[in-house]
């Protein structure tokens, strides 16, 4: 393998983890606040058809941003009201959602685009960094990436830091470990629970829209194809810690990009092996071949206060 | 003193509606009925006429014997993934992953039928063992997820998650590869499927006209049906696996096999879901291909979701989801409405019976 | 400070509390005295928050008080110590102080500094980064309580505290409470223990089904009356053991042990040999250190010990639910070491557990099917279940046993927690060649006329020979019940004594490691 190639393999691994790794880190919270979102999936497919078709009817990717994030709103409100307002079985209902959601988005498609769907959607253009991209050989390769590429990296820190470092992180993590204890300090679990949700919303929305506007200008009927469900299996082999789930995503992401990869080299894996990776490896990890599994006591568990 | 209390204000209409909603049957039917409604306007919405529309999912759900028949055939399958939900539901446990024990039953039966030498046996062995080893294929899938709930304390709804998503593309795999399960390639042109199964493996026909393909598949289902009824309601398994569904750490005190009884509902589960893949490949497609399964077995969830424990539910259910699928492909072909609208009406009614069943069970608790 | 007016509560058909009346004041020590089932959490709950009475009304400070959850009652300066902790036990001790009470970012050694102070005040000292699941029940509650005073409450309530502490730890957190009531706050205590109202109370009000049924600002001079009006009896109609139970032996005087030992118990023939027994739990710890125990036919072993000791785990790994690292059982001939809980009870082995709802029942399945859970299998035929044998079966047990129910297919959820127990016991009893039978906590949570029902039922397997081990922490019931009594400490089995009143102070002892 070349240093080329190399810098392309990081390049395209870094920018195929990237709606993985927004999807993973509002799972996380929402996880270790107790709600398994399996509507992750919805989310992002969601944003991705708003945000192309906000991109592609004002010809501004930013507001193409916007319309993803509004449009995921009421899909996040629904799976925070079902799981937290009524205690309602939170991986049935996330699956009654996303196949909701495929409908729609797949109905709404074709009364949008209809004849026009081979039409490119303006998207978000690629962004170095200085220094870091004026290198030779990775300059290019690794750094030039769409700004969210960056964003996702801010917001994995931000995020890690306020779950460590702050008293809401305490109380989030508080909702997953013992509801009971959260609701007897005076604070209200269903108001965090929620929270939670709707962070996810939030960063699925920026994953589903990079999906659509960031990564390949265009959308396709039920795109995000398991994107959503690789985050939730990221988190899971991450076993609930940032560190390890950001680690997660960015292999899933390498196993994606070998894809490619690999016959361009003259290696001959079945594509289907890779495609398989994250989810044999995520199902090694919960069979408890691989250590501990530390999966928040409270997770999907609905709480009552009485 | 307690006659003290300040009466609650009657309000007979109050406790008539929870009178019906505590009627699972009252719910699922009216939550079905407002997922309709929802389709009707979207239909409306989209500017295809009414007129044209329904008589469109009517004829393709209803039109004729061979539309009749191939919902039926499609209901059996949903049936039995549905009949494996409940079963294992009854247990405590909830197996989402019907989608990957068809999808397994389906390449099983497919190198049973193929490559098995079952071709010139006699006595209906040729379709018999490759629908034999995919229901035991199944049983082992969903066996998995069983033992790791029982052993590690894996949660069963992320296993068969996981493993759906592993089966099917295993699938992917047997079908792109020419060492595995695809058809010998002669053109650059030949598709990545398996080869079509031998006549005497496919599942015989109950009237023998292909106008009418009803196949075996539904007295089978029916009989097995009616087996999972008299397991639920009077055996001793039955007993077991409620025991076990309501409190685990009490009934292992008691004597009952925790464990095994686990195992034992997901393999049942996962059996039923086998045997329905390779109903769907003997009994309807004939050779194996990518996006074999095509999301029966998430209907086969919902069924089984909406049956709320019951056979009978089970059947309706099926019933209702095969006849709105073949109505909602005529839809798209004659009126142009996609048949996404089939999944509109679907995820709407699993996120009503599933928002609703909980306040359900917690009021029939504190009544 | 706190005034209650006319406080209502219904639970479906149970009327939980009737027409409260209580005033609660600055700087008082005020207890609530009753049995289980009395009202008295169902009434700090509602001081607190967690349920909203149906009808009355509550004054704080002559203003209208009527908190619609916990968060309103810790702002209007009402915080409470729950008999179950709520913790985080995954958590440092700070984190779980920061839970609800900081903001923004964190500045950890500022609350480390914080727990340090509040524990030299109140002699409450704990270790502000130590993690709580690594603690012990008492530190643990110390947790609890810095938690509700870093608030400064103006009203404690601390509901039945001391019931999983030792002696020494019962009378630190009694003086915690004086010196919480001298800083002005209204304290709120639950017990239905005597001896700590004499020590601490200032004013006691005794709840009984619901209603307030006499106050007392002179406890300690009205005892008798006081417990009489708790368990609504004369306190001569009670037996030994029960008094025992409501702790009244000092008010009734000399203690009666209604049970002498079985004098001819000495030369029976041994039928359980517990021997060497020790289990590890998953991290390691060792939670039951080579313990032995030999029992006779027809004896009663009592087992004694504050909670969390070993009991728990001896009586999972006699039930078969937990397996011994080392260590063996033998009944009559059979080894039973690793045996199935199937195993155990085709052994003629009785097991009642200490939880009655996890462990004991299937709560949301019939008293029917409950009733027969551990033989199912002798209803079945050809793999189908013989409702009607099964419906007879239950009938005469529920008449033998006196288990009142309204029919025996109505859920078991629906029993009184004295008749679920009566239930437990039933099946129990009825195991095929019962030799042997391991009551864990058999009366918690029962009124003083199940608690009897229980003691009489214990006594007559007993007569026909049964040996019975029987796990309390409620020591004055050992004594009254139990031949002799083994003590577990920290695991292990620091001693036996037999069961009379005068080892009492001894039996006390060694329960708080004091070895002799």
């Amino acid at each position: 393998m070349t240093w080329e190639m190399l810098a392309v393999f990081i390049g395209s691994s870094l920018r195929l983890a990237t709606p993985l790794l927004l999807g993973a880190v509002g799972e996380l919270v929402s996880e270790r606040a107790g709600v398994l979102n399996m509507s992750i999936e919805g989310m992002m497919l969601t944003a991705a058809l708003a945000g192309a078709v906000g991109a592609w009817a004002t010809g501004s990717p930013e507001i193409g941003l916007l319309a993803g994030l509004l449009a995921v709103l009421p899909v996040a409100a629904l799976q925070a009201f079902l799981t937290n307002g009524l205690r309602a079985n939170q991986i049935v209902t996330g699956l009654g959602i996303n196949i909701l959601v495929l409908g729609i988005t797949t109905l709404a498609y074709r009364e949008i685009f209809g004849a026009r769907s081979r039409e490119t959607i303006p998207g978000f253009d690629k962004w170095s960094p200085p220094v870091l991209g004026d290198m030779p050989v990775f300059g290019e390769a690794v750094f030039q990436q769409v700004w969210l590429v960056y964003a996702a990296i801010g917001l994995v820190l931000l995020t890690g830091f306020v779950l460590a470092h702050t008293a809401l992180g305490v109380a989030i993590k508080a909702c997953g470990e013992n509801p009971r204890a959260v609701d007897k300090s005076g604070l209200s679990v269903t108001m965090i629970r929620s929270g939670a949700v709707m962070f996810t919303g939030f960063t699925a929305a920026l994953g589903g829209v990079f999906l659509s506007i960031g990564d390949i200008h265009t959308f396709t009927e039920g795109m995000t194809n398991g994107a959503g469900y690789i985050a939730i299996v990221a988190v899971i082999f991450g076993n609930w810690r940032m560190g390890r789930t950001v680690i997660a995503c960015l292999l899933f992401g390498a196993a994606t990009a070998l894809q490619f990869q690999l016959p361009a080299m003259g290696i001959e894996i079945p594509n289907a092996l890779l495609i398989m990776a994250p989810y044999l490896l995520a199902f090694i990890a919960v069979a408890g071949l691989v250590g501990r599994q530390n999966a928040p006591p409270a997770l999907t568990v609905p709480y009552w206060r009485a | 003193m307690s006659a003290e209390a300040p009466p609650l204000p009657a309000t007979p209409w109050r406790s008539n509606l929870s009178r019906l909603t505590r009627l699972p049957g009252v719910f699922a039917l009216a939550a079905v009925l407002v997922a309709f409604l929802v389709g009707l306007l979207l239909v409306v919405a989209m500017g295809v006429p009414l007129g044209k529309a329904i008589p469109a999912f009517l004829s393709g759900a209803f039109g004729s014997g061979y539309a009749i028949s191939a919902s039926l055939n499609r209901s059996v399958v949903f049936a039995l993934v549905g009949l494996g939900f409940i079963l294992a539901n009854r247990a405590g446990l909830t197996n989402v992953g019907g989608e990957g024990q068809i999808a397994i039953g389906g390449i099983v039966a497919t190198a049973v039928a193929l490559y098995g030498g079952v071709d010139g046996l006699p006595l209906g062995l040729p379709f018999i063992l490759p629908m034999l080893a995919a229901t035991l294929a199944g049983g082992v899938w969903g066996g998995i997820a069983g033992v790791l709930r029982a052993r590690v304390g894996t949660n069963e709804v992320i296993s068969t998650l996981l493993l759906s998503f592993i089966a099917v593309w295993l699938l992917y795999w047997c079908v792109q590869s020419e060492h595995l399960l695809r058809q010998p390639m002669t053109t650059s042109a030949t598709l990545p499927e398996s080869a079509e199964i031998p006549h005497s493996t496919q599942l015989p026909l109950l009237t023998g006209s292909y106008a009418t393909p009803v196949t075996i598949g539904l007295p089978i289902m029916i009989v097995l049906a009616i087996l999972v009824a008299v397991v639920l309601a009077r055996s001793g398994l039955g007993f077991r696996l409620r025991a076990v569904g309501l409190n685990p750490v009490a009934s292992a005190r008691a004597g009952i096999r925790v464990a095994s009884t686990i195992v034992l509902a997901m393999f049942i589960a996962g059996a039923l879901g086998g045997l329905a893949g390779a109903m769907m490949l003997q009994g309807e497609q004939y050779t194996l291909k990518t996006g074999f399964s095509s999301g029966y077995g998430f209907d086969g969830l919902v069924v089984g979701l909406l049956a709320r424990g019951s056979v009978s539910g089970v059947l309706s259910a099926a019933l209702l989801f095969a006849f709105l699928r073949s109505g909602g492909i005529a839809m798209e072909m004659s009126a142009g409405v996609p048949t996404a609208l089939v999944m509109v009406i679907q995820g709407l009614i699993v996120i009503m019976i599933a928002g609703a069943a909980y306040w359900l069970e917690r009021r029939e608790a504190s009544a | 400070m706190l005034q209650l007016e006319g406080i209502s509560k219904r639970f479906g058909a149970l009327a939980a509390l009737s027409e409260v009346h209580i005033d609660f004041a600055a700087g008082e020590v005020h207890c609530l005295l009753g049995e289980n089932g009395a009202g008295k959490s169902t009434l700090c709950n509602i001081v607190f928050g967690v349920h909203e009475a149906d009808s009355g009304s509550m004054t704080l400070d002559g203003a209208v008080y009527r908190p619609t959850g916990p968060a309103e009652a810790l702002g209007a300066g009402i915080a409470m110590v729950h008999q179950h902790f709520s913790l985080l036990e995954d958590m440092s001790v700070v984190d779980n102080l920061i839970l609800g009470q900081g903001r923004g970012v964190l500045k950890r050694q500022e609350w480390a500094e914080k727990v340090r102070a509040l524990g030299e005040r109140f002699s409450l000292p704990l270790e502000p980064f130590a993690r709580v699941g690594d603690l012990s029940i008492g530190e643990r509650q110390r947790v609890e309580i810095v938690k509700c005073l870093m608030r400064e409450p103006r009203v404690l309530i601390l509901d039945e505290p001391t019931a999983v502490l030792l002696p020494d730890e019962i009378a630190a957190l009694l003086a915690v409470c004086r010196r919480v009531a001298a800083n002005g706050c209204a304290v709120i205590l639950v017990t239905h223990k005597l001896a700590e109202i004499k020590q601490v109370a200032d004013r006691v009000t005794v709840l009984r089904g619901g209603v307030v049924v006499t106050q007392s600002t002179e406890p300690e001079a009205e005892i008798d009356r006081l417990v009489e009006a708790m368990i609504g009896r004369d306190l001569g109609s009670l037996s030994g053991v029960a008094s025992g139970a409501v702790g009244a032996e000092g008010a009734v005087g000399a203690f009666e042990a209604s049970h002498t030992p079985d004098e001819a118990g000495e030369g029976a023939e041994e039928v359980v040999q517990i021997d060497g027994l020790t289990v590890r739990d998953t991290a390691g710890a060792v939670r039951l250190d080579n313990v032995t125990i030999t029992l006779r036919r027809g004896e009663i072993v009592g087992v004694a010990g504050v909670e969390g000791n070993g009991q728990s785990e001896l009586g999972l790994v006699l039930a078969g639910l937990l397996p011994a690292t080392e260590g063996k059982v033998f009944v009559g001939t059979r080894e039973l070491t690793r045996a199935t809980p199937a195993e155990v009870t085709a052994a003629g082995v009785g097991i009642v557990p200490e939880d009655r709802h996890r462990v004991g029942s299937i709560v949301a399945m019939s008293l029917t099917d409950n009733l027969l859970l551990n033989r199912v299998e002798r209803f079945t035929r050809f793999g189908l279940m013989r409702r009607g044998a099964m419906r007879r079966t239950a009938e005469a047990m529920i008449g033998r046993f006196d288990v009142r129910a309204a029919g025996p297919e109505v859920p078991f959820s629906s029993l009184s927690g004295g008749n679920q127990q009566k239930a437990v016991l039933a099946r129990e009893l009825e195991t095929e060649g019962l030799v042997f039978l391991v009551a864990s906590q058999p009366t918690r949570g029962l009124d003083v006329g199940a608690i009897e029902s229980v003691y009489r039922l214990i006594r007559e397997a007993c007569a026909r020979g049964v040996a019975v081990l029987l796990v309390s922490s409620e020591l004055d019931e050992l004594i009254g019940v139990a031949d002799r009594i083994v003590v577990l400490y920290r695991g292990r089995a620091v001693g036996t004594l037999p069961a009379r009143p005068e080892n009492r102070p001894a039996i006390g002892a060694m329960m708080a490691g004091h070895a002799q």
